[in-house]
């Protein structure tokens, strides 16, 4: 589900977001990117259970770090506890 | 169809629906058709807590300090949450469990309706703290009639289905006519029912609760109440995962994951089921009146607290594929998100507004070394 693919990479990612290429720092979840870069994201628990951070993943691979509770859809990401496993293109407002 | 406690038929659990399905027998887990109801649980258990660990002496004399506005909003708004876990403590029990059909989601309503009767508790540790006689408080919930509306309007859904549900497992599919009213039963219509139940349950913890939170937490950034703030944080962790689990049967049904029967219903239902959150949001909004009757608090008004409902019911309603209804914009009260993160009551205990400082911090530990300066 969700593209989690296993790569471990070490090397930088690219999150294309609204007309912005930001640094994805390594370990950082999705949600801490878009925040470094202060980008208007919603959000609550931060531990993928409320499901407030859906985010539309476009193309690219993430992981996540636990097990997301919330619904989302099959090309939905919870921004929170994912981490970019390539570069990747997102859609925050859809 | 007559419940039965125990089916004594062989059932494949994997080919029921989650409702109207077989009644359940064996309560097990090893296969699972919806496995996130399990999931749903078992975060659900690690969040436990009790009322009686949480310090509410505190606030005691804050709430003697507070103006007569905010005496009204603090107690009104603590008497509607009252009102919502007292539907929620035993409601979805008695709707849901008769009709599941699977182990997993019937345990899981369990376990969510105990933690209903958890903070059903703790309101009355925080009013036992701030009365000697609390019962003024508990009496008014149902005589004041700004509470009244509400309860009606959200113990309705959950009353029809319950009614339906009980003549059609004692009398069967028919048109009965009972104290004059004529009541067409067929499973079709029990489904109908099924659906605006969850939608009106849905919107509850999706919007009515979040209101509340607000204002409670509105004190907490004043610094005041916060034996209070600690204990409805813990309250709103455990709400975020009851909503979840709605968001979640609602979609299964809806994109055809479960019962088809529930698919068509759902699009044959949608409109009202954007009107049973519209009157939420409505009926939310009016309460914010109320509140604010005799005068703002600082950090939160009518105006700041209506904004509010909105946003939330823009995400709300995305989460269930629903059309948002209402101008997209920013969170119009951002410190919300530093009580409803997880984050925030789970590490860095020694930080005092941390709600889980007082739940499992006891340390047990003691090494050899702790007696090194100890003389007999």
């Amino acid at each position: 589900m969700n593209n989690i693919s296993k790569t471990n990479s070490t090397s930088q990612n690219i999150i294309d977001v609204e007309q912005k290429s930001l640094v994805s720092v390594d370990g950082e979840s999705v949600l801490e990117t878009l925040e470094r870069a202060d980008i208007d994201v919603h959000f609550n628990c931060r531990e993928g259970f409320c499901g407030v951070c859906r985010t539309k993943l476009l193309s690219g691979s993430v992981e996540y770090k636990v097990e997301p509770l919330a619904f989302i859809d099959d090309d939905e990401i919870l921004s929170c506890c994912t981490v970019p496993t390539s570069n990747i293109k997102i859609a925050i407002n859809y | 169809m007559k419940y039965t406690t125990f089916n004594q038929k062989t059932i494949d659990t994997m080919l029921e629906p989650m409702f109207f399905g077989n009644s359940v027998n064996v309560a097990r887990y090893d296969q699972q058709k919806h496995p996130i109801f399990e999931k749903l649980i078992e975060k659900q258990i690690s969040f436990f807590w009790r009322p009686e660990e949480v310090d509410v002496s505190k606030d005691r004399v804050d709430f003697s300090k507070l103006t007569e506005a905010e005496k009204h909003i603090f107690i009104s708004n603590l008497k509607y949450q009252t009102l919502l876990d007292s539907v929620q403590g035993r409601s979805p029990n008695i709707a849901f469990l008769p009709i599941i059909s699977l182990p997993e989601l019937e345990t899981w309503v369990e376990t969510w309706s105990f933690f209903e009767t958890i903070h059903s508790r703790s309101y009355t540790h925080i009013l036992r703290n701030l009365f000697s006689n609390p019962s003024e408080v508990f009496d008014d919930i149902v005589v004041n009639e700004e509470i009244k509306r509400r309860a009606s309007d959200i113990s309705k859904y959950y009353d029809d289905l319950i009614f339906a549900t009980q003549l059609y497992q004692s009398q069967g599919e028919g048109t009965y006519e009972l104290d004059g009213e004529t009541h067409v039963i067929n499973l079709r219509e029990l489904k109908k029912l099924l659906f605006l139940c969850m939608n009106s349950v849905n919107a509850l913890e999706a919007i009515r609760f979040y209101v509340s939170f607000a204002c409670t937490f509105a004190f907490a950034e004043r610094e005041l109440m916060e034996g209070n703030s600690k204990i409805i944080r813990l309250i709103a962790r455990d709400e975020n995962i009851h909503l979840t689990s709605t968001q979640h049967i609602l979609n299964l049904w809806a994109k055809g994951k479960d019962d088809p029967e529930m698919a068509e219903i759902a699009v044959e239902c949608a409109d009202q089921a954007r009107e049973i959150f519209l009157t939420a949001v409505q009926q939310e909004k009016e309460w914010a009146k109320y509140l604010f009757k005799d005068g703002s608090m600082l950090g939160l008004n009518e105006e700041i607290l209506c904004d509010y409902v909105e946003y939330i019911a823009n995400q709300r309603m995305g989460a269930i594929g629903l059309k948002l209804e209402f101008e997209s914009k920013s969170n119009p009260l951002p410190w919300m998100n530093n009580y409803l993160s997880s984050d925030n009551v789970q590490v860095a205990p020694q930080e005092v507004e941390v709600s889980s400082y007082l739940v499992s911090q006891i340390d047990a530990e003691v090494s050899a070394d702790d007696f090194g300066d100890f003389d007999l």
